[in-house]
């Protein structure tokens, strides 16, 4: 039972999700919108985010757990390891028990296009870091 | 007679079960609960060592059966999630009076949720904090605060009990909070104010307009430096329905009824995102 097959999956995304996605893309140039597919029993979004000079291509997959568990943001665009980056190019971006309310994972307050914002300021943290060597925001904690 | 339906009767569960349906006005149980009681469960469940390798939800019944003997109860082996059971589940909660949330995973505890409002139905959960350093007791009433409102307000700096191995990969090394099991006296403890928060929704008590002001009662247990400055301590809060709640927003905003128009609207959505 999950996103995708049961009646509060559905409403979560007819009413909550799709709407912020549709708002998010009309906004935006063609190449920058998101794409959205089935993926099992979840979703896929497809989207490029530029967060200063260089273009990312990125995955975020709802799982069918979506919203309880939170999305699973990818890069697609190979970059060099760096904190928070985990294994499969998987952004480490929500913690359990943090005390940063952006890191936590909350589906009462979030969407999956807060994830894609979120993905935005790690993506600017990373460019950052590739030039400096240093991340410019202290770890989540 | 008050028909009662419950989720879970694990070390937290079992003990509420119990002190609830020791009240002779509840006349009729639903349990849903899919797990076999294991040899690990022992050291904090109160079934006995003899109970290994039978399913939990037998054994409860039994348990009911030896000090209630009119009480109907019925079983539901199955996660709460199952599809193959979704009318059953149904079914059960539409005929209930009042839910309990015994469950030690966030994804039951929203679906549990989403299911009492459907349904508009009375509920509590209790939740032990890793370790046994206190637990929370929330009571839900129709129209109110959901679930999620409840989470997102309290923005708890201390993990739930799960009864999974800590997690060593955490900065910083293993706290002692996370990395000690609750004890049998500590969900002891959270599990009577759970039973008691439950009796205190039985007909025959004061009307949710009477009831206690406060959706949520934490009883810290421990001293934890940085999280508890000092055990026994309850706190009582009053959280009030978020008009911004994510969870409990999409039931008051207009979407297809039926579930051919709901599937037919994604459809409809998800072409057009899908090239978008």
């Amino acid at each position: 039972m999950g996103l995708l097959d049961s009646d509060e999956g559905k409403r979560r995304l007819l009413t909550v999700e799709i709407p912020i996605i549709e708002r998010y893309n009309q906004e935006r140039d063609p190449e920058y919108r998101i794409q959205v597919q089935r993926q099992g029993s979840g979703l896929a979004l497809r989207f490029r985010l530029k967060p200063a000079h260089n273009v990312y291509e990125l995955d975020v997959r709802l799982l069918s757990s979506y919203p309880t568990t939170p999305p699973e943001t990818r890069l697609l665009t190979p970059i060099k390891p760096c904190p928070h980056l985990l294994e499969g190019q998987l952004l480490c971006m929500w913690r359990q028990g943090s005390s940063w309310a952006t890191s936590r994972w909350d589906p009462a307050r979030f969407t999956c296009v807060f994830a894609v914002q979120s993905a935005w300021r790690w993506l600017a943290c990373y460019e950052v870091w590739h030039e400096t060597g240093d991340w410019p925001v202290p770890d989540a904690k | 007679m008050v028909h009662l339906i419950q989720v879970g009767a694990g070390s937290g569960g079992m003990p509420v079960l119990d002190m609830v349906c020791r009240d002779l006005r509840i006349g009729r149980v639903t349990l849903i609960e899919p797990d076999v009681y294991k040899a690990h469960n022992v050291v904090r469940h109160v079934f006995a060592l003899s109970a290994v390798g039978r399913l939990k939800a037998e054994v409860a019944r039994e348990w009911l059966l030896e000090r209630r003997p009119e009480l109907q109860v019925e079983l539901l082996v199955c996660d709460l999630r199952d599809p193959a059971f979704v009318a059953r589940i149904d079914d059960a909660v539409q005929t209930a009076d009042l839910g309990v949330c015994a469950a030690d995973n966030e994804e039951t505890k929203y679906h549990w949720d989403a299911l009492m409002r459907r349904f508009a139905k009375p509920w509590t959960l209790g939740e032990v904090l890793a370790g046994g350093i206190g637990g929370f007791v929330h009571r839900f009433l129709p129209g109110g605060p959901c679930y999620g409102c409840v989470a997102s307000h309290l923005q708890r700096s201390v993990t739930v009990d799960n009864a999974k191995a800590p997690d060593y990969s955490q900065p910083g090394g293993p706290a002692p909070e996370v990395t000690i099991p609750a004890s049998k006296a500590a969900i002891g403890v959270i599990a009577a104010l759970h039973a008691q928060m439950t009796l205190k929704l039985l007909p025959g008590n004061p009307g949710p307009d009477e009831q206690p002001p406060f959706t949520s009662l934490l009883l810290t247990l421990e001293r934890v430096p940085g999280v508890f400055d000092e055990a026994y301590r309850p706190y009582r809060f009053r959280v009030a329905r978020s008009a911004d709640c994510l969870i409990c927003r999409a039931d008051a905003t207009p979407a297809p009824a039926s579930a051919a128009e709901l599937d037919a609207a994604l459809d409809q959505a998800l072409t057009r995102l899908g090239h978008a």
